[in-house]
């Protein structure tokens, strides 16, 4: 009985102290606060500044713009077999007729395949010749005719085969535009960094996409000493020629327009770390008003001059917004124009009427 | 005897006609200059004190909006059209001007060239572009017009009740000034005028 009482006893205090421990608050630990509070700041570069790129001696090499045009060779063969049995026993002559058309990739896709202009000249549709697929006798896009001159009776027969092939051949080309990375050195050079010069890239005719491989430029030593690489890979140019009429006037304007698109990266040549990386824009505007009246013909230097500027201003901003370089580095003033002009009320030129 | 009576008597009179004439010819037209901001109220049709009292009081309240007066640097704003919704002939650019006139004298806006304005603009720009006559680094180039960020526009309408002897006119002009990007109506105000001619 006094084997139970103490149990009992115990049990309630064996609970008496888990519900204090259950219902007490647990003591805040002041050196654990401020991590539970602090929330991790996004990694951001840190400012580089003309003056410490001055002192650390700073250099980077831009690259000229790569590109990469993508061509297809559109062919269309013809093939005129013709199978004569002889005493010697069968003889065929062949005559092969082929056709071969260069058009752009897309122009190839949109066109060719779907039916348009090109169809007229290959009225087939076009497959990947390099694609095995495309050329197994099952699915190719061949198409045979077979025809006899001569009717099947006869104890010498002549069998005449005509095969039309067709398909493209995809042909791509690697290169550097030259002209438009000059504008973007300058505002490097402005910034404070030293530009060293890069050696050119040149491709081989079997270029591939490796082309546009970076790293293995850097470790060849194509940069020289810099610390940094920009390098710019060319996404989309584009011309457009447009007229749009002055509203309130009976002239209009004919604007020329050359865009260019450009894929850009800063990359760490000691650590192949890519530290800025962006898509910078340009625009060259020739606008004539009644150019359309008037035979207008735009100026493509002028047009590339301007387009390579403006791509340099893209990139300046897009630099100093990814803390790459300082904002505006060599600008000029502020335009002092704009600023509001506040005069006291001339109580003389206001006339108040009462209702 | 009679006839050199009669004579005399017609000479004087015709002497009398060419005075009276050579009298009435000389005496022109009595001209005078008024105060230009007097108020008229020669009749109850639309007037120059509606004009000015319109303008004033639009003047007034756009430059105390929250779009001009918190604007750091001076707005860019155009003018356009002001609809004449009333039955008389009212010329609506007139007040379109001359609130513009106040506005631009105040140095808290300023204004682009309007549509009216375009033609001289286009043409001033072709001269100066395409003429091959200016030197270069003097012309104003193709291409650098500035954009209005604002455009006013609004309507004046009227209510016109007329009896034997009473003519009553209400004005309304109502004017907004909407931010050409969003398409936000920034500021609104309107102006009421009662006029009542009677004989």
């Amino acid at each position: 009985m006094r084997f139970y009482q103490t149990s009992f006893i115990m049990c309630l205090g064996l609970a008496g102290v888990l519900i204090t421990g259950c219902s007490s608050t647990p003591k805040p630990n002041p050196q654990a606060l401020p991590l539970a509070q602090a929330e991790p700041a996004p990694p951001q570069n840190p400012a580089i500044t003309a003056k410490a790129l001055n002192e650390e001696s700073k250099s980077i090499a831009v690259t000229d713009i790569y590109f990469k045009k993508e061509g297809k060779n559109l062919s269309y063969i013809e093939e005129t077999r013709r199978q004569s049995q002889s005493s010697s026993g069968p003889v065929i002559s062949s005559v092969i007729t082929p056709k071969v058309m260069e058009v752009d990739a897309d122009k190839a896709d949109a066109s060719a395949i779907t039916g348009g202009p090109n169809s007229s000249a290959f009225p087939v549709k076009f497959t990947n010749l390099a694609d095995p697929k495309s050329t197994d006798p099952s699915t190719s896009a061949s198409t045979p005719v077979v025809g006899s001159e001569a009717p099947e009776s006869t104890s010498s027969s002549n069998h005449i085969q005509t095969m039309k092939k067709s398909g493209y051949e995809a042909k791509n080309e690697y290169g550097e535009l030259r002209y438009l990375a000059n504008p973007i050195r300058g505002l490097l050079i402005k910034s404070g960094y030293k530009v060293v010069q890069a050696r050119p890239s040149v491709s081989t005719p079997t270029q591939g996409d490796e082309y546009f491989d970076i790293v293995r430029r850097i470790k060849a030593g194509d940069f020289g000493e810099a610390n940094y690489v920009l390098y710019g890979v060319l996404a989309e140019v584009s011309l457009t020629d447009n007229i749009y009429d002055i509203p309130g006037t009976s002239s209009s304007t004919q604007q020329v327009a050359l865009d260019v698109v450009v894929d850009f990266n800063v990359i760490d040549t000691n650590t192949s770390q890519i530290v800025a990386s962006f898509i910078g824009s340009g625009v060259g505007n020739e606008v004539k008003i009644d150019g359309k009246d008037n035979g207008f013909k735009h100026s493509m230097a002028k047009l590339m001059k301007l387009a390579s500027i403006s791509l340099a201003e893209d990139v300046q901003k897009q630099l100093a917004g990814q803390n790459f370089i300082t904002a505006h580095p060599g600008s000029g003033p502020v335009e002092g124009r704009n600023f509001k002009r506040r005069l006291e009320d001339d109580t003389s030129t206001l006339k108040v009427y009462g209702k | 005897m009679t006839m050199t009576l009669n004579h005399q008597k017609m000479n004087v009179l015709a002497l009398l006609i060419t005075s009276l004439s050579l009298a009435a010819c000389s005496s022109g037209p009595q001209v005078r200059y008024g105060d230009s901001k007097a108020v008229e109220t020669v009749n109850a049709d639309y007037g120059s004190t509606d004009l000015q009292m319109i303008a004033e009081a639009m003047t007034r309240s756009l430059l105390q909006s929250k779009a001009i007066s918190a604007s750091k640097d001076a707005p860019i704003v155009t003018l356009a059209e002001v609809k004449n919704k009333t039955a008389e002939y009212i010329d609506t650019r007139v007040i379109t001007d001359k609130i513009r006139t106040q506005l631009v004298k105040s140095g808290q806006v300023r204004f682009a060239v309007s549509v009216t304005e375009m033609p001289n603009q286009v043409e001033e720009l072709k001269r100066q572009n395409q003429s091959g006559l200016y030197k270069n680094s003097t012309i104003s180039k193709t291409g650098n017009m500035q954009g209005a960020q604002y455009r006013i526009e609004g309507s004046i309408a009227s209510i016109v009740k007329n009896t034997k002897d009473v003519k009553d006119v209400f004005y309304v002009f109502n004017l907004n000034l909407i931010n050409n990007e969003s398409g936000l109506i920034e500021w609104a105000d309107e102006k009421e005028i009662r006029k009542t001619a009677t004989r």
